[in-house]
């Protein structure tokens, strides 16, 4: 499968957990992984799994990479219908009423311009007992048993 | 690495915007050899001494570092101070390039009378003690009344820990000493004073917010006008019904602190005088003098570009001073790498450790036994001496 890996991050944290989840579905899997600050709305593509994860900066926003993708999303109004994305969003729940608020407005950002959401969105807490990367590996894999038969369709 | 390594760069200070910029260049040129020094044995810097003990998921950068140590194959060496165990030329010697990131460690000063009666403390050291420096000797008492003094993060985050009941302070880090003096104090009243009006106040509307969730305080604020800060106040304000009281007050510029023996008022240059029993000043950080990096900055061919002399390099607060947060720093780092990276010739060889240093396996020892010496409801209880440390580093068995 043909899968994407594209993040948001301000210190590093997303970051460094897309690398960890694109190394670990690596070898069964065409993977790459990138920025979002690096992605273009019009570069989505129906064939590919979009595996989104970002975290959640200052007062329940998207972090500075995530950023100029919104802006960008929200001037070219791309037609996403047929693409198909998992979202994972990395929060604090010291924060608790903007918890995960960067996950949760990537996930409306990607419906709202027609992108279908496979499997339930996933938040990891920086104040729980969970390790990132114990919470995403599953998720990913869910998120690609889920995708099987369903890229390329017409959603 | 050995034959492999093709150029080795020193960074000194391994807080977080040395550690980002180890990171930045070895992402880049995983064939160099990267060595981060320290003065203390443990690595981290203000993750560790800065970020306040309940913002334990601000402190989860860490885990980049550490892969930086584990998998990128930079060497740690702490205990090391640069200007004093080696001298920065002959750190320059010995490297093809030298970074220095080693922050702002002395708390700016006021500099109006009374400020050096007791009762009047910086934000660092305080910073310091309540996290458990080994350079940090416990402040005077606090009292009843506490004026605090700035109008920044770290003030909110002095505010925070004095107002916060015990439950609070759940999954924390902070030590039984540094909860006992702040309860010994008994603080009924914090004022926080700000020189400028609200609308310029730097804190974040985030950390203003978590002010309003403490359950024992009651927030008084009169904040005017417009931005994030100012707004957060205003959401705030009003709220709670706690014992303790905290009230801001904006416009507010000390001229000066009173009293016999010990602080009693602090007189504003309106001619108000707002009785209190200690003065918290968070109103930045100066660098400490052994690096000379007034002298260095002097002379900076390319101070911009975070590039001091050919092969000196500064970035983090230490080159910009004591303004920016964490992935402003990050961002910042990336910069500097990208630079240092551009100027750098064919280099040499690692250098070998230095005589003495606490490597990145004595770090570990060191954190495995503060991790496994947690009380109840804590999540680390940090070891607050260079000996015991160092007796731990070097894989002795140190009795908490």
């Amino acid at each position: 499968m043909k899968i994407v890996v594209l993040y948001g991050t301000e210190t590093g944290n997303a970051e460094m957990l897309a690398e960890d989840v694109a190394a670990e579905i690596g070898g069964a899997h065409d993977v790459s992984c990138r920025n979002l600050s690096d992605h273009a709305p019009g570069e989505f593509e129906p064939d590919a799994l979009y595996l989104l994860i970002t975290s959640t900066y200052g007062d329940g926003e998207l972090p500075a990479s995530a950023q100029p993708f919104a802006a960008r999303m929200a001037a070219e109004r791309p037609d996403l219908k047929g693409i198909h994305f998992a979202i994972f969003g990395l929060g604090d729940s010291e924060y608790h009423e903007t918890f995960n608020g960067g996950g949760k407005t990537l996930a409306a950002l990607m419906i709202a311009h027609g992108a279908a959401q496979i499997g339930e969105r996933v938040a990891h807490d920086a104040s729980g007992p969970d390790l990132a990367e114990d919470l995403a590996f599953p998720w990913a894999e869910e998120a690609i048993a889920l995708a099987e038969g369903r890229l390329g369709e017409a959603a | 690495m050995g034959a492999a390594v093709s150029g080795a760069v020193a960074i000194v200070g391994a807080g977080p915007s040395g550690c980002f910029l180890a990171q930045a260049l070895l992402k880049a040129r995983p064939d160099l050899c990267v060595d981060l020094y320290d003065r203390l044995p443990v690595p981290y810097g203000l993750v560790r001494y800065g970020v306040a003990a309940d913002h334990q998921g601000t402190k989860a950068i860490i885990r980049q570092f550490e892969r930086l140590f584990e998998r990128q194959g930079a060497r740690f060496f702490g205990d090391v101070e640069i200007g004093r165990d080696i001298g920065l030329d002959a750190l320059r010697a010995r490297y093809d390039a030298v970074a220095l990131t080693a922050g702002l460690s002395e708390d700016r000063r006021l500099g109006v009378p009374g400020e050096d009666l007791p009762g009047v403390m910086g934000s660092g050291a305080v910073t310091r003690f309540l996290n458990d420096h080994p350079d940090a000797a416990e402040p005077g008492p606090l009292g009843r009344r506490v004026a605090v003094v700035g109008a920044g993060n770290v003030a909110i985050d002095i505010v925070r820990l004095l107002a916060k009941g015990p439950e609070e302070l759940e999954g924390s880090d902070l030590s039984a000493r540094a909860a006992g003096w702040i309860a010994a104090g008994g603080v009924e009243e914090i004022t926080l004073l700000a020189r400028g009006p609200a609308s310029s106040a730097k804190f974040d509307a985030v950390m203003v917010k978590e002010l309003g969730r403490l359950a024992g305080l009651r927030i008084e604020a009169e904040a005017e006008g417009e931005g994030p800060a100012a707004e957060a106040l205003r959401a705030v304000a009003g709220r709670g019904a706690g014992p303790k009281r905290l009230v801001f007050r904006f416009g507010a510029v000390p001229a000066a602190i009173e009293g016999e023996g010990r602080v009693a008022a602090l007189r504003l240059a309106s001619g108000e005088v707002i009785g209190c029993d200690a003065v918290v000043t968070a109103i930045g950080f100066e660098a400490g003098d052994n690096l000379g990096r007034d002298a260095l900055r002097a002379g900076a061919e390319d101070a911009g570009r975070g590039r001091l002399a050919p092969g000196l390099y500064a970035a983090g607060w230490f080159r910009r001073g004591p303004r920016g947060t964490i992935p402003e720093n990050r961002a910042e780092a990336q910069e500097v790498a990208a630079q240092l990276l551009a100027d750098l010739g064919p280099g040499r060889a690692a250098p070998p450790p230095p005589p003495g240093a606490v490597d990145y396996e004595g770090w570990r020892r060191i954190d495995a036994a503060e991790r496994a010496a947690a009380p109840s409801g804590r999540c680390r209880a940090k070891i607050g001496d260079r000996g015991a440390m160092r007796a731990l580093a070097a894989g002795e068995e140190v009795s908490p």
